[in-house]
């Protein structure tokens, strides 16, 4: 029988280009999602519920904590204050012409938030064997965990294409 | 009707939003060239500064309205809505700020629209905010141009209030010589600005109105708040303030990862419970567990077994953690795997240890060999705590699918007690076999679309994904397996006698099923969901003994629990041949979708559509479907659609759309024209060509319209 081959399986290694990849491929992962929470308007928070699916996964405190300074980039993202006027008004006055130029707030913070995701990845979720995508690839609608199903799987997540993977 | 609406009505697209920039531009132009020079000697030079300006800002507003995302919702991803139950309803209800919304299912875009949002029919696009689409701009107003649209708005009005304000004062002002060019061409300019005077100021001013109330034009026209309480506003100032200071939204296309993810994902993980109870977590392997008298109440059996010691070992080793012992057995098996039960799962993990750690014993002898079947076992007790339950099983029910998958021969998997290691690796192999055998660097399909542009959702070429498919079909399967035998204990109706079929066949039909769907036909996938993998060995299932049992367990593994009762009829009524009662299951699912009202879930779903079921299989398909208008929310999604959101009762093989059959397979479809010759292969279903032909971007694999 050829599929018993531990030795051989272990050995074998994913190489991930991107997320798109990594989805995938990553129906050897389970995905949870956290849904937008509108309980205060369509403002960008996400449910800082606990999904039981990640019950055995991570700590329910970890988690919240995740969310809940998602939730607060995404509420200093949207908040209209100081910048958001100067900003406003150079647009104006340049004919929206610095927009070309220039990076707007929301998208400073956007920059932001996938740092911390990409981190947060690093330390906390890959080690549990959790993957926490962007919302933004969504449309901010959802914030996805993949969970790597399988113990005997290694998953290594990069961004560099056409590496060998044999390597 | 034309092939492709779209293309044909392009030109027509373009029309307001030309005419408007034109007569923008071009009565502008005239009155700045005619008009202003002499106001500036007469007047100022302020005047033409300051018509300038205003036109500038027009265009730029203008400009903007025009080529800026509103904020289109990208396509959902197919996995994201896999989440959801087959029978999730149409509506969600949210609370916001107190008051009840509800979010509509948009069958186009795949997810469950936010409030706010709308579906926009000329742009195919879920738009954020979603305020109207305007013709004049050729765009969606949404979240992220409604600033400059109001912004046009405004300032347009101001530049017509100007331009005829002065065109009046030199009219008046060379009101002797009314034929002259100046003149004439400035009375020309005044008659189209007056002309759109009237709409235009009215619609600023409707718009000022909704700012103020915090409403969008859709809310308004539709009647949302009608007499009740806008939840989204945020008093007067808050809204003004929210329209013309918010930051600008970000677009929601998706890009390829600036930064790229440098995660490992590598096992062991870590687990809270590791964590936690890292303290407790120690066991003696060393010490023989009878002597240390530790937890002899927790697994009694063992005491009785004539086994050698290893096995006692190893019995020790998984029956002590649950005890909180106080040694310590380093290992890196230990972290491997979710330790120690809670109590309540020992009795039941320590019974199972018992027999295969006896099993284990008795054929391998080895240490850790013995520590094998535990390392499998230790994942047994955490479905109890987590709904992750098919997928968290990755050892003993996951290898009983994945053996059947690897092993055609024993379906029924049950040789993973007695070979720990085998199941071990075929536990893994599923996984890793896919990945290995298929293409690691796989292209990988765009699966968001443009803002622009339609989905592409083409199918997954690689057989890989269709295998993996397969997997969580068995994996939905035995949920189904359970599910099901529980309903059946209830229901107690021959009618459903024949779950034994499903059993026995599935490694089998899932391998026919994998075969089946890796035809040439790639785009059976389209739409990339294990409905079609069910479909297609389904619909010739009914003719082929073989492929019928193949049909039950795939649309068994498929399906939740109301397609239980479906996949039981089709074996039931294959003789009966009946292909597509999709027009009559859309009627009949109408009344199920229409109204909220309806529980969306219903509990006893496999009764109800019993008979129901039988009932639609006699519809006769030839009649074009009379519900094809009304099932025009939720065409687009073939058989995904079909299935979902509240309609649980189609049966899941009679459909042929996307999918190829052998050809010495006659379809279902032939005994009702006998005379016809068997459709080609892929041909789409009549329902499908009927809503491809009415919706372009969501045609199938090929068209043909009947």
């Amino acid at each position: 029988m050829t599929q018993y081959r531990p030795q051989e399986d272990l050995s074998k290694r994913f190489w991930v280009h991107n997320l798109q990849e990594l989805r995938r491929s990553a129906s050897l992962a389970t995905k949870v999602f956290i849904q937008r929470d509108y309980s205060d308007g369509t403002i960008c928070q996400f449910q800082t519920k606990f999904p039981p699916e990640l019950d055995s996964r991570i700590e329910r405190q970890l988690f919240e904590e995740t969310v809940k300074t998602l939730n607060s980039f995404y509420a200093e993202a949207e908040k209209i204050g100081g910048s958001s006027y100067l900003e406003g008004c150079l647009a104006c006055a340049t004919a929206y012409f610095i927009f070309l130029c220039m990076e707007t707030h929301y998208e400073k913070v956007l920059k932001k938030i996938s740092r911390y995701i990409q981190e947060q990845n690093e330390k906390i979720f890959a080690p549990r064997g959790l993957l926490l995508t962007d919302p933004v690839e969504r449309g901010m609608r959802v914030v996805s965990f993949l969970a790597v199903l399988c113990e005997g799987t290694e998953l290594l997540t990069s961004g560099l294409p056409g590496e060998d993977p044999q390597k | 009707m034309p092939r492709s609406p779209g293309t044909r009505l392009k030109p027509a697209k373009y029309i307001p939003v030309a005419t408007a920039a034109a007569l923008l531009v071009g009565s502008s132009t005239l009155f700045f060239v005619f008009t202003c020079p002499w106001l500036t000697r007469a007047v100022s030079p302020a005047v033409p500064v300051y018509n300038g300006i205003i036109f500038l800002f027009v265009l730029a507003n203008f400009s903007m309205a025009t080529f800026m995302d509103p904020g289109v919702f990208p396509r959902a991803d197919e996995d994201e809505d896999k989440e959801d139950d087959f029978r999730a309803p149409l509506y969600k209800n949210v609370d916001v700020r107190g008051i009840q919304v509800r979010m509509k299912w948009c069958a186009t875009c795949h997810f469950y629209r936010p409030p706010r949002c709308s579906h926009c029919s000329v742009c195919d696009n879920c738009v954020e905010d979603f305020d109207h689409h305007c013709p004049w701009v050729n765009n969606c107003i949404g979240r992220r141009n409604y600033r400059y649209f109001f912004l046009f708005l405004l300032s347009l009005s101001a530049h017509m209030v100007g331009v005829v304000a002065f065109g009046l004062v030199y009219v008046l002002n060379h009101a002797e010589g009314l034929g002259a060019a100046h003149t004439t061409i400035t009375m020309a300019v005044m008659c189209v600005a007056g002309l759109f005077f009237i709409p235009v100021i009215g619609l600023t001013g409707f718009h000022v109105v909704l700012v103020t109330r915090g409403r969008t034009t859709n809310e308004q026209v539709t009647g949302k708040f009608r007499g009740g309480v806008n939840p989204f506003t945020r008093g007067c100032y808050g809204n003004v303030e929210h329209v013309l200071c918010s930051p600008l939204a970000p677009r929601y296309v998706v890009e390829p990862p600036r930064l790229p993810l440098a995660a490992r994902l590598k096992p062991p993980f870590l687990r809270p419970e590791l964590l936690e109870r890292a303290a407790p977590l120690k066991v003696k392997l060393s010490d023989n567990g009878l002597k240390a008298g530790l937890g002899r109440s927790k697994v009694p059996g063992p005491d009785s077994l004539t086994l050698g010691e290893d096995s006692i070992h190893s019995l020790d080793f998984a029956s002590e953690p649950s005890l909180d012992l106080p040694d310590y057995t380093p290992g890196g098996l230990h972290a491997a795997y979710p330790p120690s039960p809670p109590l309540s799962a020992a009795d039941t993990f320590s019974g199972a240890l018992r027999s295969l750690s006896l099993k284990a014993a008795s054929r391998r002898g080895g240490d850790h060999m013995a520590l094998q079947p535990l390392r499998s076992e230790g994942g047994a007790p955490t479905p109890h705590r987590s709904i992750f339950a098919p997928h968290a099983l990755p050892n003993r029910n996951g290898s009983l699918s994945y053996d059947s998958l690897l092993n055609p021969g024993s379906p029924s998997g049950h040789t993973c007690p007695a070979h720990p290691s085998a199941g071990m690796a075929s536990y893994r192999s599923p996984y890793l076999h896919p990945g290995a055998v298929g293409d690691p660097p796989r292209p990988p399909p765009r699966s968001f679309s443009p803002v622009l542009g339609p989905r592409p959702r083409e199918p997954s070429p690689v057989r890989y994904d269709n295998l993996s498919r397969t997997i969580m079909a068995s994996i939905q399967e035995r949920k189904d397996r359970e599910e099901r035998e529980r309903l059946l204990r209830s229901q107690a109706d021959s009618l459903f006698g024949d779950s034994g079929v499903y059993d026995a066949p599935s490694s089998y039909s899932l391998q026919q099923a994998s075969a089946l769907s890796e035809g040439p036909r790639g785009p059976a996938l389209r739409y990339g969901s294990r409905d079609d993998l069910v479909a297609g060995p389904g619909f010739g299932g009914a003719r082929n003994p073989a492929l019928q049992t193949s049909l039950s367990s795939l649309s068994s593994a498929v399906s939740r629990a109301p397609r239980t009762s479906s996949s039981s009829l089709q074996a039931d009524l294959a003789n009966n041949n009946a292909p597509g009662p999709r027009p009559g299951s859309g009627s009949h699912r109408s009344p199920v979708r229409q109204g909220p009202p309806s529980p969306p879930s219903t509990p006893r779903s496999p009764s109800y559509a019993g008979p129901k079921a039988v009932a639609f299989i006699h519809t006769d398909l030839p009649e074009s479907p009379p519900s094809l208008a009304m099932q025009r929310g939720r065409i687009g999604t073939c058989s995904r659609g079909w299935g979902r959101r509240g309609q649980p009762r189609v049966p899941p093989g009679l459909h042929l759309c996307h999918l190829g059959l052998p050809e010495d397979r006659p379809p279902l479809r032939a005994p009702w024209s006998p005379a016809a010759r068997a459709p080609p292969r892929g041909a789409m279903c009549r329902l499908h060509s009927a809503a491809s032909s009415l919706f372009p971007s969501l045609s199938g694999p090929e068209r043909d319209t009947k």
